[in-house]
């Protein structure tokens, strides 16, 4: 019985209530990832792990321990701030060196274990410097290495990396994983930036306006999306999704979106005859070829938007749009001349209209 | 996998949650206690001090409604209502006092508001920037020195035979005057004197102020072929204005507290007529001839009348900026 | 907001003048007081009584130094300054410091109740007599620890300050707080190094307010030995301008009274002038800190 453990978190400043009863278990090791839309809740979520924020209603435990009434610096996390929190007046020794400072550890087990982070981050040559002297993705390292040296039961982030620019940002999620492979400690991430938490997480928590929308591992979440939601967060772009009727036919359930058409769905899908949903479908997943079983879905081209080895078509089926992603093998003008896509029968997602809930679940093969 | 905890949370009725128990209230605030009282042992000193220092005295305030003896002490001296604000309203000196701390306020507002301002427009205009900043730390220099020292180099200087004011003066064949024993003279030079001692250091704001005006305003100016004069007008000052307005009203808010230190330091029982102020005889009368009563009376009065000036000033302060005096 | 002078048209070019003039007047108008003081000083003792010094010393003389600087009185008076301005600025320090921090913290319980505490005292003054009244209540009446203690914290430092510490972003508070600091520490090893301008600020504006601080030390003092500088000053001059029987004295020396007064007041002022150049980046800083926000 290890890791992080919320049960039932809720949070209110005053009348407002943020945080709606949240259940989360994090395993010992374990990198999860909350991720979801500014103001889900996220962060506060993170803070009240910390001890930063007060829990209103609800029990975190860490490490089997009940840590409600416990101050930050006895819950033994630690944290990476979204803007580093780097003392500017301390050299990057004295930054990383402050809580064995406050703890009064031997100067020779400081400077031992200083020297010990600094190696593993690579801030060795830049130990006598300060924070200004240092570049973003250098003081985002020396964040980490205040966090690292003081071996703390669990890591949190604060969104760390929202203030890099994009190609450092790639780099230092590398970085991030690779280390925590090397330390294996447990890990909170919170991030808005589901690309950060398909690559980094073990365990994905997609939050929305204070709730749990889903957990699960990437692939999870990306094959199966519990709902509406988390499909469309998920992925980019984002899963197609348009709302459709379900009609019954000889080969199964099919959803009908209009006339022209048709998703055929597969045989798990838990629905009826007559009832409305939503059917999604990722970019990724439609096919310009046809295959065994996909519904042909004929399209209109409207734009054709070159990545490199890929493109996207955005098309329109009557007044819904449809994206495609498709491969263009050097060439693109083959793409322009496009009027029908494929979708395979065991790609197709359907969500129940009003509630967004996932009627497809299990085994996708 | 799971899924939603939204419908899980809304079929619990999560909605309605235990109010704050006053169990929890409690604990709360023992937690809090345990782990930041020394924020509490940081801000001790300083209440204390105010309390001892600032709030007993509002205490001790009590004997402008008492007639006061030092042996009786402030309990039990016997209360005499508003017999010392009748004496106060009475008297001839105290009337003039109140009077004069108004007309000298009001002389300082028109001369002494408006000199800094003016100083910081001409220090913009100043191209070279050696010149400008030597006669910038000159000019701030007065406000640095203590009022004795200036209000000793004042009397020095317009002394009726030894200061150089009369030595001109008689250069220019003109009778020497004693200047600080003249009533109709004492209001010129204590402006004068605020002016030389405040004007400089109070351009800093300004020039601030002036600095924050966005340049490109300035240069569509020349495009269109302003003068700098014009620039001035239609520019710097309607951009300043603001941070004009806001100082004029903290000023109003400061109307009773003409600096007494210096009116001390220069007056004289002849020139009591135009310098006395309120503050001012409260000394003579309290401190000096031992009235405390009727001198904390008048204190009081002095004082409500400021605390009104200065809630009236940060009202509108608060209204017209996004800015208080907290 | 400095242009290209070539850019000036000739109406332009008039009014730099001009405005150049009028600074240079204003300019010399603030000095020129100094030096004429200056020049008093240094002249001789009938020629400064018979106003014929104008801007340089006539019948010069170190006459009016000599009596000044040998007066025992004048040194203990400057010692006393040093042990109010050092005392006092540190008192102010002690307590200032830790009360602002506190008060810019938010978790801090009554918070707004403190702000409006100390404030108030901004606002509602209880008056020269109550305050004298209640110093010798207190028995602090000419006493070197009253001067000290009674005029060390005023409310418009505390805001400044507080106001300061409140713009320092909370994230070194929360991640001091991470690697398990207490409020203490917190104060001491993060916050107070990140407000090095605003303590300089404050601390200046504490020294200048002690070192010219007068009246109070006037009324409070008996003693002769305890008073400041600027109450010896005062006492002389006045004794100079007003003592008949001191004046007819000086007729016989070489120094008269207007040129001990300029003598003394050129001794005062030294340290001030010293240490003028140095302090000036300090100031102009510290007025934006406490400035108008708009």
């Amino acid at each position: 019985m290890s890791g992080v453990k919320l049960e039932k978190i809720c949070k209110s400043y005053g009348r407002l209530e943020v945080v709606h009863g949240i259940d989360l278990e994090v395993n010992e090791k374990e990198f999860v990832v909350l991720v979801g839309p500014s103001g889900c809740g996220k962060s506060t979520t993170l803070r009240m792990i910390a001890g930063l924020e007060e829990i209103t209603s609800g029990d975190i435990s860490i490490d089997g321990r009940l840590v409600n009434r416990v101050a930050p610096k006895d819950r033994d996390v630690a944290m990476v701030f979204q803007n580093y929190a780097l003392y500017p007046h301390l050299k990057v020794f004295e930054n990383i060196a402050f809580g064995l400072r406050i703890r009064k550890e031997s100067n020779d087990h400081i400077n031992k274990t200083v020297a010990e982070v600094s190696e593993v981050l690579g801030l060795t040559p830049y130990l006598d410097r300060r924070p200004a002297e240092l570049s973003g993705g250098q003081r985002q390292r020396v964040a980490m290495g205040r966090a690292i040296v003081r071996h703390p039961k669990v890591f949190l982030f604060d969104e760390p990396l929202s203030n890099l620019d994009a190609k450092l940002r790639t780099q230092m999620r590398a970085e991030i994983k690779q280390l925590h492979k090397r330390l294996g400690a447990t890990s909170v991430y919170v991030t808005h930036d589901q690309v950060e938490a398909m690559t980094l997480a073990d365990r994905i928590v997609v939050m929305n306006d204070g709730y749990i929308e889903q957990i699960g591992t990437p692939m999870e979440l990306f094959v199966n999306p519990a709902n509406t939601f988390v499909a469309s967060f998920i992925g980019s772009p984002p899963m197609n999704q348009m709302p459709a009727q379900i009609a019954s036919s000889s080969a199964g359930f099919q959803a009908k979106v209009n006339d022209e058409v048709t998703f055929a769905l597969p045989d798990n899908a838990r629905v009826e005859a007559g009832q409305q949903v939503v059917v999604g479908v990722r970019p990724e997943h439609l096919s310009l070829n046809a295959g065994d079983g996909a519904s042909a879905i004929p399209i209109s081209l409207d734009l054709v938007e070159p990545l490199g080895s890929e493109a996207l078509l955005h098309t329109s089926i009557g007044e819904h749009s449809l994206v495609v992603k498709a491969e263009t093998h050097g060439d693109i003008t083959h793409l322009s001349e496009v009027t029908q896509v494929y979708a395979p029968v065991h790609l197709v997602s359907v969500f129940d209209a009003e509630s967004g809930l996932a009627l497809t679940t299990g085994q996708r093969g | 996998m799971e899924s939603s905890q939204r419908k899980h949370a809304a079929a619990e009725g999560s909605s309605v949650r235990p109010k704050r128990s006053l169990k929890h209230r409690l604990v709360w605030l023992v937690d809090h206690l345990k782990n930041e009282w020394q924020l509490y042992v940081m801000l001790a000193p300083a209440i204390i001090w105010f309390l001892v220092f600032l709030y007993k005295p509002m205490y001790g305030l009590q004997i402008a409604f008492k007639d006061y003896s030092i042996f009786l002490g402030v309990k039990d001296s016997p209360w005499v209502g508003w017999e010392h604000f009748q004496t106060l309203f009475s008297n001839d000196q105290f009337i003039r006092a109140f009077l004069n701390t108004i007309k000298i306020s009001a002389l300082n507002l028109l001369f002494g508001f408006p000199a800094p301002i003016i100083l910081a427009l001409l220090f913009n205009e100043i191209l070279n920037a050696t010149y400008k900043r030597t006669a910038q730390t000159i000019v701030y220099l007065p406000h640095f020195i203590s009022s004795v020292i200036i209000a000793g180099i004042v009397t020095t200087a317009f002394a009726p035979t030894a200061g150089i004011v009369n030595t001109v003066m008689g250069w220019f064949g003109l009778d020497s005057i004693y200047f600080l024993t003249r009533p109709e003279w004492f209001r010129p030079i204590f402006v004068g004197t605020g002016i030389w001692q405040e004007a400089g250091f109070g351009s800093i704001v300004f020039l601030a102020a002036i600095a924050g005006v966005n340049p490109s305003l300035y240069e569509s100016a020349v495009v269109d072929g302003a003068s700098r004069w014009q620039m001035i007008w239609k520019i710097t000052l309607p951009s300043i204005m603001p941070t004009i307005i806001i100082m004029l009203i903290i000023r109003i808010g400061n109307i009773m507290e003409v600096s007494f230190e210096m009116i001390i330091l220069l007056y004289q029982p002849s020139t009591y007529s135009t310098a006395d102020v309120v503050n001012t005889w409260v000394y003579r009368q309290g401190l000096q001839s031992g009235q405390y009563d009727v001198a904390a009376a008048a204190g009081l009065f002095n004082a409500i009348v400021a605390f009104v000036l200065v809630m009236v000033a940060n009202t509108l302060a608060r209204r017209y900026g996004r800015t208080s005096l907290w | 907001m400095a242009m290209n002078m070539n850019l000036y048209s000739r109406g332009d070019k008039i009014f730099a003048l001009a405005t150049a003039v009028l600074i240079g007047l204003f300019t010399v108008a603030t000095l020129y007081p100094f030096i004429y003081i200056a020049a008093v000083s240094f002249s001789g003792g009938f020629a400064a009584a018979a106003g014929k010094v104008v801007l340089t010393p006539v019948d010069g003389t170190l006459a009016a130094y000599k009596y000044i600087l040998s007066e025992p009185k004048f040194w203990r008076s400057y010692l006393n300054t040093f042990i109010y301005t050092i005392g006092g600025t540190m008192m102010s320090m002690l307590i200032i410091i830790p009360a602002a921090y506190a008060l810019s913290r938010p978790q801090l319980i009554g918070r707004r109740f403190w702000n409006l505490f100390v404030a108030f005292t901004l606002w509602f003054n209880a008056g020269l007599i109550p305050f004298f009244l209640n110093m010798r209540d207190l028995n602090l009446l000419d006493s070197y620890f009253g001067i000290i203690i009674a005029f060390a914290v005023n409310a418009f430092n505390i805001i400044l300050l507080r106001n300061f510490f409140e713009s320092l972003p909370n994230s070194f508070e929360e991640a001091a707080r991470m690697d398990g600091a207490n409020d203490f520490q917190i104060l001491w090893k993060v916050y107070i190094p990140l407000s090095k301008p605003a303590i300089a600020t404050i601390t200046l504006f504490c020294i200048v307010s002690r070192w010219n601080g007068f009246f109070w030390a006037m009324v409070l003092l008996q003693s002769e030995e305890k008073v400041p500088l600027q109450v010896y000053l005062r006492h002389t001059i006045a004794s100079l301008s007003d003592d008949q029987e001191f004046t007819a004295t000086l007729s016989s020396q070489p120094y008269g009274p207007e040129s001990v007064t300029a003598a003394i007041i050129i001794c005062s002022i030294i340290p001030v002038l010293i240490i003028y150049p140095f302090i000036q980046k300090y100031f102009e800083k510290g007025i934006l800190l406490g400035g108008v926000k708009e």
